[in-house]
């Protein structure tokens, strides 16, 4: 069931002869390939990614975990009563599994189950938007620095290399203390501090297509290199990208928690959950498994996109 | 092997100075009036216009940068008005700190990663890779933060072992307690990608036909092992350039959660305070200090590995 | 259905080997040089890919081009298509001037196409076959209908059935690819097809295939080719002339059939010999030619004058001083040696020719004192 699809490879002979009689043989055999060839399935690439990916259960599963918190958290009105914003004091503290509030809550009374579910939409934005933002950016920069060469090239590669010369998170930490707290700004940060990687692995990628002769052939028919890098090029390095920024997702989501562990994410009293985790520290020694929990959840969702980017990258993996 | 050092260190030149740039541009274009923690609130407008003026709050961009540069290849970082200190002083002090935790826990992630990654390599599809790739996987999942809470948690709280922060210099044995939980949550993601690309290296370098031939040669094993070890650790180094900068990058959570006096702790305390002045001046060492380690990491990796040192000339 | 296919009406040009030549070429490259500047062990060094080519492309003909890898044929076969802009020289095609480093005309571009060698990478991976087909329609702006019903023609017209533009490249073997890469260049329906080592990387009966397959397509679309290959063999069966290439440089160029069966310049004639033969008796092990140096000297530092001496048995003096021009030993046989250099008009004496041919054949060292009635050119100063 399992066994990977193997391409047809078709009939070699096609109309191959000098005499007449050779090329209507040829013909007929084109036309009785013609009606068998509807069976044939035309195999796309994204298409056999797809298939291949399905089979892996533990991207599946991964990839459904994802998809569950997502859910979770897009309709967090609907699984829970509370407020996130709002705590009882009277019900300070209590323990997971206390009546009416099976993740307890915090320090100020305010339920975890909500604050969890809707700090989820802020965790998840914080993963998804900045790096499908640097993704769309870094394309751009590294294909452009690949097709256009020279200065263009240099210019943008070297200003990558500096940004890129920065840790990571100093980065983000340092442009979140510039722009101030915020999701928003949170978004910025992780958006420039993923660029350059992305920039990188696309313009790797870029020079390695366009120096095949199917660009050659499509600069022949006098396209505009504006189009050619839209249907030749980019269709060739998305996969490359694709697989090396679904890596980064986890990490982007762990950026923008430590951005909010350090202040400079959401303001409180908004659920995100670096930030809970943080605000939550003073109570470790009264209620420690429900300090535990945004932490748990930020490696929950953290492994969950790194098991599925693992198994993205699998199933991009082929000869195809 | 002279003109490859001078060749990376002219690389590394112009790093430097961009470095330098977007740092000054960082802190120089925030929102928000620089002077407004210098000038007291019911300052005339002249009043304010001379405190820009003595600061060249009002000089074109390119002259304050130079000026800016200038003093700091001078060791002046500024001054901090709330802490009343010389912003270099300041991270004089810190940087060794934070010297020190990084060296430590790059070389005990990076010690352990090779010895998991090894294991993992050699006994492929075992108990043992399987529980190497378990715990890297985590080891790439798990937030710093999250787990110098846990530490904590355990060590510090529970069990009483370990001290829950701050250094104590002046007693060694006391500041090396001190150093085992920031070393261990700092260091568990170093581990877990160093033993994720040692893995993948020594997969690689056992397929490869020249193990082949050291066994058709008679090689014991443990020798044959040794060429691979060797074969499979230049990507190793390759990549410990990046940790230590995700190190250096990460010190701020875990000197944070630990009191660690390092360069961490005092951007930390620096952004809550909107001391703009020394989150300059931190930004910019920690990032000098990783681009120095990138080119020492370069350098070295050219002098163990020759087919490194052909691509770079 | 048979397979007579509406095509366009074949352009009515003399069958190839008929006595009256077309009187203009189709397209003629005067002085054509390219060079590259490259880095050399760090530093920076010019390489001379094509030097000084001269040629012309009859209409209806194919014009094989065949040398050692690395002598400037694909270089030369780029500069023709306008892949690459030429460093020097002139081009002329019908009527219409291209001058080198000046944007192509868009009726010049449009009627000339190229099928490329390697068939795994001429075809975009992410695309279908019939999308591949239908690109440059695309670019062209042509009506959809259009498209479609040209996309399946030209896939019907290199023998491949219709359904297959649906499918992926990966799906095709190499020679099906191969086709659909000739398809494309039919799309457009150009007057000059540049097949660049467009069957080195097929087996050999697939080659036969594909050869068999253009020279059909060249009658039925009225096509113009330009051969590239280092397949001697190859080259001979689809040739009406030929250029033999060493160094970025034309050594001879002719109609095929005279120039294999009395090569005149000593490389044309090594490359000959070197073909492998059955037949103990011809074994070509002993000729003299196999004697010289077979390291190809660096198109980045060529030799002097000619850049075959330090290969060629008959190396003269003046081999290394100047340049051998072309000279026209026989009517349209065209060849750049020294041995065959005469007075200052270029023309050999019949006798000459034949004598020195025959020297070159037999292998006998030919001393250059020995060698013409006229006497050879003094060495310039």
């Amino acid at each position: 069931m399992s066994q990977a699809t193997v391409p047809v490879l078709l009939p070699e002979a096609f109309g191959a002869g000098t005499t007449d009689a050779d090329r209507q043989a040829a013909a007929k055999l084109r036309e009785e390939w013609n009606a068998h060839d509807q069976s044939v399935r035309a195999q796309s690439f994204w298409k056999e990614t797809g298939k291949r990916f399905l089979r892996n259960r533990t991207g599946v599963a991964a990839a459904g975990i994802v998809l569950l918190l997502a859910l979770a958290a897009t309709f967090a009105p609907l699984l829970t009563p509370y407020d996130p914003l709002l705590g009882q004091p009277l019900d300070r503290l209590q323990n997971i599994g206390a009546p009416g509030h099976p993740l307890g809550t915090d320090e100020q009374g305010r339920d975890m189950l909500a604050r969890v579910l809707y700090g989820g939409r802020l965790s998840l934005v914080a993963g998804f938007v900045p790096t499908v933002a640097a993704a769309l950016i870094g394309t751009v920069i590294g294909v452009t620095a690949a097709m256009l060469r020279g200065v263009v090239q240099t210019v943008l590669m070297r200003f990558m290399d500096v940004l890129y010369a920065f840790p990571a998170i100093l980065l983000a930490i340092a442009v979140g203390a510039a722009l101030g707290p915020g999701l928003t700004n949170t978004i910025i940060a992780v958006t420039i501090v993923y660029i350059p990687p992305i920039a990188r692995v696309a313009e790797a990628a870029t020079r390695r297509v366009v120096v095949q002769e199917f660009i050659e052939a499509a600069t022949l028919s006098g396209a505009s290199r504006f189009r050619i890098a839209r249907t030749q090029v980019v269709p060739n390095v998305l996969n490359d990208i694709i697989v090396y920024a679904s890596g980064l997702v986890g990490v982007a989501m762990i950026i923008a928690a430590s951005l909010s562990f350090l202040g400079l994410g959401s303001p409180p009293p908004a659920p995100e959950w670096g930030y809970m985790l943080n605000s939550l520290r003073g109570t470790l020694s009264t209620t420690p498994l429900v300090t535990i929990i945004p932490g748990f959840f930020i490696f929950l969702t953290s492994v969950a996109f790194n098991l599925a980017s693992d198994a993205l990258r699998e199933a991009m993996d082929s000869r195809l | 092997m002279i003109r490859l050092v001078l060749r990376r260190v002219g690389l590394a030149i112009p790093i430097l100075v961009g470095v330098s740039v977007i740092v000054f541009l960082l802190m120089t274009v925030v929102p928000g009036s620089p002077e407004a923690g210098l000038v007291p609130e019911d300052a005339t407008p002249e009043e304010r216009a001379a405190i820009r003026d003595s600061l060249g709050l009002d000089d074109p961009l390119p002259l304050r940068y130079l000026a800016w540069v200038g003093n700091a290849l001078q060791g002046d970082l500024g001054y901090s008005e709330q802490r009343r200190r010389e912003v270099a002083d300041l991270l004089g002090q810190a940087w060794g700190n934070t010297f020190v935790l990084a060296l430590v826990s790059a070389v005990f992630g990076i010690a352990l990663g090779l010895l998991l990654g090894y294991l993992a390599g050699t006994r492929r599809g075992k108990a043992v890779d399987r529980l190497v790739s378990v715990l890297s996987l985590g080891g790439l999942s798990v937030p710093s933060f999250f787990l110098a809470i846990i530490l904590l948690a355990v060590f510090a709280g529970g069990l009483q072992l370990l001290p829950s922060g701050g250094a104590d210099f002046d007693d060694p044995l006391s500041a090396a307690r001190s150093l085992v939980l920031p070393v261990l949550s700092g260091s568990l993601i170093t581990m877990a990608i160093t033993a994720r690309v040692t893995r993948a290296g020594i997969v690689d370098v056992l397929g490869a036909d020249f193990v082949e031939t050291l066994r058709a040669k008679g090689l014991s094993e443990l020798e044959v092992r040794r060429h691979v070890l060797r074969n499979a650790i230049s990507p190793v180094l390759t990549t410990s350039g990046v940790q230590i900068g995700a190190l250096l990058g990460g010190s701020v959570l875990v000197e944070t959660i630990f009191r660690w006096p390092g360069m961490g702790l005092l951007l930390y305390n620096a952004i809550s305070a909107r001391d703009l002045v020394v989150v300059q001046g931190a930004t910019l060492v920690i990032a000098l200090t990783f681009v120095v380690v990138n080119l020492l990491v370069d350098l070295l990796q050219a002098a163990i590995d020759p087919r490194v040192r052909g691509t770079m000339s | 259905m048979t397979d007579t296919l509406p095509g366009p009406t074949p352009v009515d040009v003399p069958a190839p080997g008929t006595a009256t030549l077309p009187k203009r070429p189709l397209m003629e490259l005067l002085d054509v040089s390219k060079t590259f500047s490259v880095r050399n062990g760090g530093r920076r060094a010019t390489l001379s890919a094509v030097d000084g080519v001269s040629l012309k492309i009859w209409p209806g003909r194919t014009l094989g081009i065949v040398g050692e890898s690395g002598c400037g044929k694909s270089t030369l076969a780029r500069l023709i298509t306008g892949l690459h802009p030429a460093t020097s020289g002139e081009m002329v095609f019908e009527d219409k001037q291209i001058l080198a480093n000046r944007r192509r005309p868009r009726e010049v571009v449009e009627q000339m196409q190229m099928v490329f060698q390697d068939p795994s990478s001429a075809l975009n991976p992410r695309a279908t076959i019939g999308e591949s087909i239908a690109f440059p329609l695309e670019v062209r702006r042509r009506p959809r209908e259009e498209i479609r019903a040209r996309v399946s023609q030209v896939i019907s017209d290199v023998g491949l059935p219709a359904s297959y533009a649906r499918h992926y490249p990966h799906q095709l073997s190499g020679g099906q690819r191969q086709r659909v890469n000739i398809a494309r260049a039919l799309a457009l329906q150009p007057r000059l097809v540049v097949l660049d080592e467009a069957v080195s990387a097929l087996d050999k009966s697939i080659q036969a295939q594909v050869l068999n397959l253009l020279t059909d397509l060249q009658s039925e679309y009225g096509l113009t080719y330009v051969f590239i290959s280092h397949d001697l063999n190859v080259v001979e069966y689809i040739s009406d002339d030929v250029a033999v290439m060493h160094l970025g440089q034309v050594a001879e160029r002719g109609p095929a059939r005279r120039l294999y069966d009395q090569p005149l310049h000593p490389y044309t004639r090594l490359l000959l010999s070197s073909i492998p033969s059955l037949d103990p008796a011809l074994s070509t092990r002993d000729q003299p030619l196999d004697r010289s140096n077979g390291e190809i000297p660096s198109p980045i530092d060529p030799p002097s004058g000619c850049r075959f001496r330090t290969r060629c048995p008959f190396a003269m003096d003046v081999c290394a001083e100047r340049t051998p021009p072309p000279v026209l030993a026989e009517p349209d046989h065209v060849v750049a040696c020294h041995l065959y250099t005469a007075d200052e008009n270029g023309v050999v004496p019949r006798g000459v020719t034949e004598s020195v041919a025959r020297r070159v054949a037999e292998g006998s060292e030919v001393d250059a004192a020995a060698v013409p009635e006229e006497p050879l050119p003094d060495p310039a100063p």
